[in-house]
């Protein structure tokens, strides 16, 4: 299937799916008018992508410096399917940085790696520039 | 000097703010792009106040809360009620610093009048928890399906609400125009 990426603007992260490679990747800030429409099609091409048979590990880098509510939703949309692949013997690395300063963007992390054990959780905490 | 006719009338407006420390002041149509061209400002302003890291974070994160929640539900709307992307709706957003240091982030847009009474009791509600009683409910609230009614996740609130020092704030006022909706003010300190 064809890699999937969007370019980020100011409210919108960038998301670069290179679904050839198995590398897949989220960056900047999150907080579109509409999450749930923006994240939609996003979601929608992770789960294909996931749903062919495939053994070869998953890398995810996520680093966003903000998401909105909404968003934050979205994202443990995102994840899920990542574990649910992850459960069902995928190897999934989900690389999560985040400004050590940032006790929010910490512990959402924290939840996400009790929430989704199936996935290899490694923290990068990333000094403020 | 000669008395300027310009400062007589805009220095007093000019003075009020200072006075009140506004740190921020937006009054008029919110759409995603004036949102994300405010919060470039309000970054910048909040940096060269020299406010820490955490706390501009938290301030930032209430800001764009308390922005697109005007974006999707003042009553006052330029696009149609039934559109869910794209929208123009009226509004306020200001943020000032106390004299103790602390900072208020304020809100006030017009609301339906049948609008005003469940937001009157989902802010009821959230005024009465405690911090850790609203953490474990955005836990729940992340897990569940969207609200009813909702055009975000439902969490905008209890994403402000964690981040305050007190309980928010809000109140309802009569219109500001004869026949108009009510106005929803919202206030948290952070």
């Amino acid at each position: 299937m064809d890699n999937l990426y969007i370019a980020p603007t100011p409210s919108s992260p960038e998301v670069d799916f290179r679904f050839d490679t198995h590398r897949l990747s989220l960056r900047g800030e999150s907080y579109p008018e509409n999450a749930a429409a923006f994240y939609a099609d996003v979601i929608a091409q992770l789960k294909a992508y996931l749903a062919q048979p495939q053994d070869r590990p998953i890398d995810v880098q996520i680093a966003l410096a903000y998401f909105n509510s909404s968003s934050t939703k979205m994202l443990f949309n995102l994840i899920e399917a990542l574990n649910d692949a992850a459960q069902a013997g995928r190897q999934v690395d989900l690389h999560w940085y985040h400004d050590e300063e940032d006790d929010t963007l910490f512990e959402f992390g924290q939840e996400l790696s009790s929430d989704f054990p199936a996935l290899r959780f490694l923290s990068h905490p990333v000094r403020p520039a | 000097m000669r008395a300027s006719p310009i400062a007589d009338r805009y220095g007093p407006f000019l003075d009020l703010a200072h006075q009140h420390q506004v740190i921020f002041y937006y009054v008029g149509y919110f759409s995603q792009n004036i949102v994300a061209a405010m919060a470039e400002a309000v970054k910048l302003q909040l940096e060269v106040a020299g406010v820490s890291g955490p706390t501009r974070r938290k301030l930032f994160s209430a800001f764009i809360e308390m922005a697109q929640n005007i974006i999707h539900y003042s009553a006052d709307t330029l696009t149609p009620p039934s559109l869910d992307d794209g929208e123009l709706r009226h509004g306020s957003v200001c943020i000032r610093q106390e004299s103790d240091g602390r900072f208020l982030l304020l809100c006030a847009n017009p609301i339906d009048p049948e609008t005003a009474h469940g937001l009157r009791a989902k802010l009821d509600t959230l005024r009465s928890m405690t911090l850790d009683e609203i953490k474990q409910a955005y836990r729940q609230t992340l897990r569940e399906e969207k609200p009813e009614g909702s055009k975000g996740a439902g969490m905008g609130f209890l994403t402000v609400a964690r981040d305050a020092r007190e309980p928010l704030e809000f109140d309802f006022a009569p219109a500001d125009r004869a026949g108009g909706p009510p106005v929803f003010y919202l206030k948290a300190a952070l």
